[in-house]
């Protein structure tokens, strides 16, 4: 053991000296490394809901059918997409009745219309609902050109051209659709 | 416990790689959705009346007899593309042919009134109809239970003098009556 106790000071003494015979500036390299990763953020739609309120003529030679609506916009601010080659899609769902029994002839029980959403891209990203008069086949779906830098814009999806199959006669009740605006990388196609 | 020191260190190195999966996934595509609402009141339209929209029966009485003639006819009226939207009803209401001139309680052996049966077809399967004079009318409103749109046609028929058919009517050049028929969204 006593040994051993002295070749370890000695081994202190000559390390030591080494270190004082270098210079008082030392510099080193550190690396950082980091990652952006893709992100896509569409702002909250503003407004979130449109309420057209009735949508039926109530007098004239239209009475009872789908009425003359004034196209309707929904905003979605500082959307953006931090890479290139991004794309808008948007899928439309027709409004139908809440009551779901198949209408007698003469009527329907669906609202086609088209959502268009622009300020993306070159054009628009557009779908029109083609639903049948029973509601049946009620989505559409609109993808719109690439946009070829990263971008930041309100995106605008204005709802227009509401029309019925046939142009019946609306049956009576509450009607609802949806419009699914989406934002993402042109190779993904959902 | 050498096998278990040498596992941890691979669970931990596979963590993050997984984490970044699901952020690369969940975050470079972005999904708003916007809601449409709208409604569509229960109303109803009569339709379109054929014709002049009366009925012109002529001449009410036997000349040989002055009494009601038992021929009385008239073409029936149709309320062109009668529709509801909703759940409905549709009444007929009428009022008997009426001396419009002659407006005095007529002498005995005499009536200034002519009944008589409007019923309305094509609307609900059970005919509405309603006969003037009579104590009670049950049939007078039918219920249909969903949106419909239909001709509905109006007859009318069954006439009788007020009073007893061996009555003979005033003279009077005019004689009115009123069928009124009336279909209205019901919850």
């Amino acid at each position: 053991m006593k040994q051993t106790i002295g070749l370890s000071a000695l081994a202190l003494m000559l390390t030591a000296s080494p270190a004082l015979a270098q210079s008082n500036t030392a510099t080193g390299t550190v690396a950082i490394d980091g990652q952006v990763r893709s992100v896509c953020i569409l702002g909250d739609p503003n407004p979130a809901l449109v309420n057209l309120g009735q949508i039926s003529a109530s007098s004239g030679p239209r009475t009872g059918k789908i009425d003359t609506i004034a196209p309707r916009t929904v905003t979605l601010p500082a959307s953006f997409c931090n890479f290139a080659g991004s794309v808008v899609r948007v899928t439309t769902t027709a409004m139908t009745s809440s009551d779901t029994t198949s209408p007698q002839p003469g009527f329907t029980r669906a609202v086609n219309y088209t959502a268009t959403a622009s300020g993306w891209a070159v054009g628009t990203a557009a779908a029109t609902s083609s639903a049948l008069r029973d509601g049946t086949s009620p989505t559409a779906t609109g993808t719109g050109a690439t946009q070829p830098l990263p971008k930041i814009a309100d995106i605008a999806v204005t709802l227009s051209n509401f029309t019925t199959p046939g142009d019946l006669i609306l049956v009576a009740g509450n009607y609802s659709g949806n419009v699914v605006v989406t934002l993402g990388p042109a190779a993904v196609a959902d | 416990m050498r096998k278990l020191l040498l596992l941890a260190p691979l669970v931990i190195a596979a963590m993050p790689g997984a984490a970044l999966a699901q952020n690369s996934g969940a975050s470079n595509t972005s999904t708003k959705n916007v809601g449409v609402i709208g409604t569509a009141p229960a109303m109803c339209f009569a339709g379109t009346v054929s014709g002049n929209g009366s009925y012109d029966l002529g001449v009410l009485i036997d000349t040989a007899t002055g009494q009601l003639r038992s021929d009385l006819s008239a073409p029936s009226k149709v309320l062109v593309g009668s529709f509801c939207t909703g759940r409905s009803t549709i009444t007929v209401e009428a009022t008997p042919l009426a001396a419009q001139n002659s407006t005095v309680a007529p002498p005995s052996g005499f009536s200034r009134q002519v009944n008589y049966t409007a019923t309305a077809t094509g609307w609900t399967t059970t005919a509405a109809s309603y006969t003037t004079g009579a104590a009670a009318n049950s049939a007078a409103t039918q219920t249909r239970a969903s949106a419909y749109t239909n001709d509905i046609t109006v007859a009318i028929s069954g006439f009788s003098t007020s009073g007893g058919q061996s009555l003979r009517l005033v003279a009077d050049d005019n004689y009115l009556g009123l069928v009124t028929v009336t279909i209205a969204a019901v919850n």
